[in-house]
């Protein structure tokens, strides 16, 4: 995200007025293999999700939609729409490239040249600007996370809105 | 919020990856982040070394709308940029964000008269709304998609404009901005607070 200091007033007041959680640590987990060979899975919290698929609600009268869309790696930028259609941010450039936030072909890029040594069968994708995120942490989160174990990924590249 | 490992970077939001079209520097951005798993240690929080600062996003009330007084309608607007739209999605292997209604762009003039009539406080709806999805919440799929019909129309039709001309465009010189600007007033002043909520998204 941009620095306070480049944003409207709006925005600015809106973003230190927003109710963020605040961890006491933090999950770290060491990698034991060069990327090379791991696998690799994309997680996005821009509200993507397969076209045809349910959209994210967005309103913000409960909090947001803390559920969660799987999208099949295999899946193009033909398929795949986004429903996380705020106002406070420009669609132009997703608009142009999906790849500025959910960068598909670049991963696939990155596997092609040996720099990643694969990706996941399915990436995730939640929905941006939750005012309430207990459902991720208690539903939603955990369950992404044992699917994303249980298909032996061992990165998780989260891009937000 | 101590994540585990954090690439902070300049962007506007919606462009995490720096610039569309542009994957040279999106793979700059994405080895900027890979290079964190490397440490030995969190959480990892670095800033981008760079200086690109971000447009700020042009809003509906910050410009005049003169379609009006041009004679503008947004039925016939939407059907002289088809053209162009088409153009956008073939020359784009088929992408278009546009989708969300689950509306085929040829049935939008029926979206638009079904938001004019709301506009109108006629007891309007569509048969395509989902059961599930209440009609605030198909407003905006079908309000998201006509603007994203519009934008892939301008950027068939300016290939070179730049973001913020278009936004230009659209709020200053269409008739579909001035509808949407219509909209959200009539949102806004709705006693249901879904309604509200739902206007703080169509048009501000």
């Amino acid at each position: 995200m941009p620095k306070l200091s480049v944003l409207s007033e709006i925005q600015r007041k809106s973003l230190l007025m927003w109710p963020c959680i605040e961890h006491d640590d933090t999950p770290w987990t060491p990698m034991v293999k060069p990327l090379s060979e791991s696998k690799v899975a994309l997680v996005t919290t821009a509200g993507l999700h397969v076209r045809g698929d349910k959209p994210f609600i967005q309103e913000h009268t409960k909090g947001g939609d803390t559920s969660f869309r799987v999208i099949p790696r295999n899946a193009g930028a033909a398929d795949i729409i986004q429903s996380h259609t705020s106002l406070g941010f420009d669609h132009t450039g997703i608009y142009r490239d999906l790849n500025v936030t959910f960068p598909i072909d670049r991963l696939s890029e990155l596997v092609d040249q040996g720099k990643i040594g694969s990706l996941s069968d399915n990436y995730y994708s939640f929905m941006g600007a939750l005012r309430d995120v207990t459902g991720i942490i208690e539903d939603s989160g955990p369950e992404v996370a044992r699917r994303l174990k249980d298909e032996g990924v061992d990165v998780v590249l989260l891009t937000p809105t | 919020m101590k994540p585990p490992r954090m690439l902070a970077v300049p962007f506007f939001f919606g462009n995490a990856l720096g610039e569309a079209d542009n994957p040279e520097y999106q793979h700059k951005i994405l080895q900027a982040t890979f290079d964190l798993l490397d440490r030995e240690s969190g959480p990892v929080l670095e800033q981008l070394p760079d200086d690109m600062v971000p447009d700020i996003l042009m809003q509906g009330s910050e410009t005049e709308n003169e379609s009006e007084e041009k004679g503008l309608n947004a039925a016939d607007e939407l059907t002289s940029l088809r053209a162009y739209y088409e153009q956008w999605t073939e020359s784009h292997g088929g992408r278009t964000a546009v989708g969300a209604s689950t509306i085929p762009q040829r049935r939008f003039r029926v979206v638009v008269r079904f938001l004019e009539g709301y506009i109108s406080r006629e007891e309007t709806d569509m048969k395509e709304r989902p059961g599930d999805t209440t009609v605030p919440q198909f407003i905006r799929h079908c309000v998201n998609d006509l603007k994203a019909f519009y934008y892939e129309a301008r950027m068939a039709q300016r290939p070179n404009g730049a973001d913020r001309d278009i936004h230009d465009w659209f709020w200053s010189a269409t008739a579909m901005g001035a509808l949407a600007m219509s909209l959200a007033q009539r949102m806004r002043d709705d006693e249901d607070a879904e309604v509200q909520a739902v206007a703080f998204g169509i048009a501000r």
